[in-house]
């Protein structure tokens, strides 16, 4: 027709009218459905991976993802409601079995699902955030079959049980355990926790409560440990096997609590078999143990420390004030020696070396040591009997542990200035007897004291050598520019150095005549080489060797004491002679002449000299022979040696006094010294001050260093402040 | 800023006037003055001496009408600030007695218990107290007197004041065997422990990890010990 008119030619965007089926979205969704249905069915073989993808796709694009959403849901909470009553229809045993097959079987059409429907997953559900595929799959088990009310508590009870025959020694199915757990993990953290972790902590600890009771009745404390010890061991291995590691920390927690922690108290103090009795029967295994186990729970190991520290501070005290033990120093120290080499092997076999009970073992010998104020000189008097004798033979290295040993002992006490005072005491004695085992070991120990004490304690120790080598040099000299002496008596001289030497005043006595000669000449002879000294000779200290020859023609070469030897010369020139004539001739200070006498007449085997009366006691009336009847084995005799021994009571207070006499102006030099750079400062910190500087030396009393500050205030070195009374100011 | 000009005190006994007539006035005066205080000097004074000697004394205080041992005479000592015990030289009686404001006997025992009220001002106290100790060294190089003496100066210059402590303290002296003399130190540190409203008798606010001296801590330990 011509008639119509032109129209614009407009050009219309291309309008797909797409006729939808109404009916397609149902027949689409039908087809999923299906799938699904054979999926679950086990019949999925038969189906088109690329038709299934495509169908979805196609529903997704239209817009019916809704519909296939939610189609999904429908169909899947169906299966999984069937699927549910064939589970709660197994009997016993087949019970985890059907569910855990029952869950794989849910995975995999999971997971085919899922794949057919990616795009969904991709595309749809991103957009209106609702929960993935994969999840959903999840959580539609969780809450049908899992949360079924005939499912979850049999569930749960069935592990239980699994877990407690286990326990009770029974062998389980492991794997299916393992299976039937990892399937709980997979759902969710909180479904394996609420669903089986709680519960299964909450009954393991009726459990163990119940298991530790009963042992503790029947079992001594090691017996008790070991089983602790497997039980534990058990259930972390439990968790490797079929748990979440994330519960290994707490079921060890439950044990630890119930079997440990709850009866620790009991378990160390068990009559019999517990802490203390390990400790003393060195039970090093079950003490490994006790610490092993006790370390992983809150006060464990300060609880064994606790113990094993007041059981040592006991021990140590009862061992320092027994009276019986004191009799012997050397054994003393010794058991000293013995209880710390026990205790260290404790330490480094059971308590792996852990430094907090080493710390508690040294205060533990600290405040038991001095306890006894004899300690440092019973230390002394030990070092004195091993470098006398008691090393003869042993081996450098050996000699060198037994002196750190001692040098351990030595650090514990508290007053280290009497044992300066004694050790210098012995050490005299013994360089002057030449009774010294090893040169290089008397040396060694000096180096391990100046090591620990500084230089100004040995110093003076150090000068008693140089003093011995200087003699020896010197004596040398002395023969050599007189050389007609060597005939007659065989002079020895040690020439000591009086600040080095412990200090002794001596009243000379009378020397016989050859030997006063003599040493007259060698007075002029070292006084011809030093000029501006002066010799004073220490009869008491001296010692000498005679020969002589009794009634029945025996010879016997004697070694005695310088005194002994100046009263038996007498016997040269008469055949009697009175307690008093002796005492004149010799002017020997009586106590040591009725001891040298009583040495010389009283005791058996060296009785050079007879007696009258026979009493054992030296009375101003005796008279003394020469005792011609004297035998012996051996054809020299020691009669007087000079050795160390444990001071007399009379003898203690001395040396304790000369002690305290040395302290006074120690802790007025470190008064000043502390006030001079302080200037001012109050009461109780000059007292801390003192104490800490001292320390190293002996424990300094707050009421001596109160006099010491009076007496320096009186001297016009200090002065308290005009306002503040309780400062104190520096004069300089 | 204007420097304010100072203007000098008239020094008493003296007027300030600039002519020399009025010079030698106030040096009269003071001459004057000095006069009677000499002259009451000399009639004490050991003359061979050229001091006043305990006799000396003795009688001046039989004439104030004191006893030799009153404290007042202690008092009267410190403001000569005599150096040497039961002596005063005329420089000491001279300065003493100007600062006190008297020239004659009868003022001067008016004047004594104003003395006593000035000592008994805390500020002097503590001078005046120590004072009293550093008069009974006689010797030279003398630091410390003995407890006998010791007890008596307590008494005398803190027995009114603090009665019951300064009995027990001279009870605890006279037992005690520690120290037979006291320093200087010490001494001071009793007037402390008196003032210092340590509680009494038992002492329970007394700290012996104080800076007490050591006399004092065995003192309170004996109290407790004699309370216990």
């Amino acid at each position: 027709m011509s008639n119509q008119k032109k129209r614009n030619f407009q050009i219309e965007a291309f309008k797909h009218r797409v006729v939808v089926d109404p009916k397609y979205a149902d027949k689409t969704w039908n087809i999923l459905e299906h799938a699904i249905h054979e999926i679950y069915n086990h019949n999925a073989s038969g189906l088109s991976f690329e038709e299934l993808y495509r169908n979805a796709y196609n529903m997704v694009l239209h817009k019916f993802g809704e519909k296939l959403y939610s189609g999904l849901v429908t169909t899947m909470t169906a299966h999984l409601k069937e699927i549910s009553k064939s589970i709660e229809a197994a009997q016993g045993d087949l019970f985890l079995e059907e569910l855990n097959r029952k869950w794989n079987d849910h995975n995999k059409a999971l997971q085919m699902i899922r794949d057919i429907l990616m795009y969904m997953d991709r595309t749809y559900i991103p957009n209106t955030r609702k929960t993935p595929v994969h999840e959903l799959g999840l959580n539609l088990w969780r809450d049908n079959i899992i949360h079924s009310s005939k499912i979850q508590s049999r569930l749960l009870s069935t592990l239980l049980e699994l877990v407690h025959r286990e326990r009770t020694g029974e062998v389980i199915d492991r794997g299916l355990m393992r299976n039937i757990i990892k399937m709980l993990m997979d759902l969710g953290s909180s479904v394996y926790q609420e669903d089986f972790e709680k519960p299964f902590l909450e009954v393991s600890a009726e459990f163990y409560k119940g298991e530790s009771q009963k042992f503790i009745e029947c079992c001594d404390c090691g017996d008790y440990l070991k089983k602790a010890e497997i039980r534990l061991n058990e259930e972390i291995e439990r968790v490797t096997h079929y748990l979440d590691v994330k519960s290994e920390a707490k079921i060890t927690n439950v044990v630890e609590k119930e079997m440990i922690a709850n009866h620790m108290m009991r378990l160390v103090h068990m009559e019999n078999s517990g802490l203390v009795n390990m400790l003393l029967d060195d039970k090093y295994e079950d003490l490994g143990r006790m610490y092993n186990l006790f370390r992983r729970v809150a006060n464990g190991l300060s609880t064994i420390r606790d113990v094993m520290t007041s059981h040592l501070r006991e021990t140590g005290k009862e061992l320092v004030t027994d009276a019986e033990r004191l009799k012997d120093p050397v054994e003393f120290v010794q058991r000293l020696l013995d209880e710390k080499d026990k205790y260290d092997n404790i330490i480094g076999q059971a308590f792996s070396n852990d430094k907090t009970f080493q710390n508690a073992l040294n205060s533990s010998f600290e405040y038991f040591i001095n306890l006894n104020p004899r300690s440092p000189e019973f230390i002394s008097l030990f070092v004195d009997d091993k470098l006398r004798k008691g090393l003869k033979g042993v081996s450098e290295e050996d000699v060198e542990i037994i002196l750190d040993k001692v040098m351990m002992l030595f650090r514990y006490l508290q007053e280290k200035d009497v044992f300066e005072k004694y050790y210098k005491q012995h050490l005299a004695k013994r360089l002057l007897s030449g009774k010294t085992v090893s040169d290089d070991a008397e040396r060694s120990l000096i180096v391990k004291l100046k090591t620990e004490c500084g230089y100004q304690f040995t110093s003076k120790l150090e000068g008693m050598f140089t003093d011995m080598k200087t003699s020896q040099d010197t004596m040398q000299g002395f023969y050599a520019s007189h050389p007609e002496l060597t005939d007659g008596p065989t002079l020895v001289v040690q020439v000591l150095t009086t600040g080095s030497w412990p200090t002794q005043t001596c009243i000379t006595c009378n020397l016989p005549a050859e030997m006063s000669a003599l040493c007259e000449k060698f007075r002029s002879y070292y006084l011809g080489t030093h000029t501006g000294r002066r010799l004073s000779w220490q009869t008491n200290m001296g010692t000498a060797d005679i020969k002589a020859i009794f009634g029945k023609g025996q010879k016997h070469e004697l070694n005695v004491s310088t005194y002994q030897m100046c009263v038996l010369m007498l016997f040269n020139n008469a055949d009697r002679l009175s307690y008093r004539e002796i005492e004149q001739a010799t002017e020997i200070p009586a106590s040591d002449l009725k001891r040298c006498l009583q040495s010389m007449a009283c005791v058996k085997g060296k009785n050079v000299l007879r007696k009258e009366p026979m009493s054992k006691d030296i009375g101003e009336d005796d008279a003394f022979f020469v005792n011609d009847k004297f035998t012996s084995k051996f054809y020299k005799v020691k009669i007087g040696t000079v050795v160390a021994q444990k001071e007399s009571e009379p003898e203690k207070q001395e040396t304790r006094q000369r002690v305290e006499e040395d302290r006074k102006p120690q802790i007025e030099a470190a008064i000043v010294r502390i006030m001079k750079s302080r200037r001012v400062l109050d009461h109780n910190n000059i007292i801390a001050e003192v104490t800490k500087q001292l320390q190293s030396r002996f424990l300094a009393n707050p009421t001596e260093i109160k006099k010491r500050i009076e007496s320096l205030i009186e001297r016009d070195f200090l002065e308290r402040d005009n306002n503040d009374r309780k400062l104190y100011r520096y004069l300089a | 800023m204007p420097r304010t000009s100072k203007r000098k005190s008239a020094p008493p006994n003296s007027s300030s006037v600039t002519s020399p007539e009025g010079r030698s006035v106030s040096i009269k005066a003071k001459t004057k003055g000095m006069e009677k205080i000499d002259r009451l000097f000399n009639s004490y004074a050991n003359n061979s001496l050229g001091m006043i000697d305990p006799d000396g004394i003795e009688a001046l205080c039989s004439d104030l009408g004191v006893d030799y041992t009153d404290v007042r005479i202690l008092m009267l000592a410190w403001k000569l600030k005599a150096e040497r015990q039961g002596y005063f030289t005329q420089d000491e009686w001279r300065t003493g007695l100007k600062a006190l404001g008297v020239d004659s006997l009868s003022k001067l025992k008016k004047a004594l218990p104003e003395l006593e009220n000035e000592v008994g001002k805390s500020s002097n106290y503590e001078d005046f107290y120590s004072y009293a100790f550093r008069y009974c060294l006689t010797e030279e190089k003398q630091k410390s007197v003995d407890i006998e003496s010791i007890c008596e100066l307590l008494n005398l210059v803190l027995g009114a004041q603090f009665h019951p402590q300064v009995d027990l303290l001279i009870e605890y002296l006279k037992v005690q065997s520690d120290y037979k003399v006291i320093n200087l130190d010490q001494w001071m540190n009793f007037l402390r422990f008196c003032k210092e409203q340590i509680s009494f008798p038992d002492l329970e606010n007394y700290d012996a990890s104080q800076a007490w001296p050591l006399i004092l801590d065995n003192f309170v330990e004996w109290m407790r010990e004699k309370h216990s």
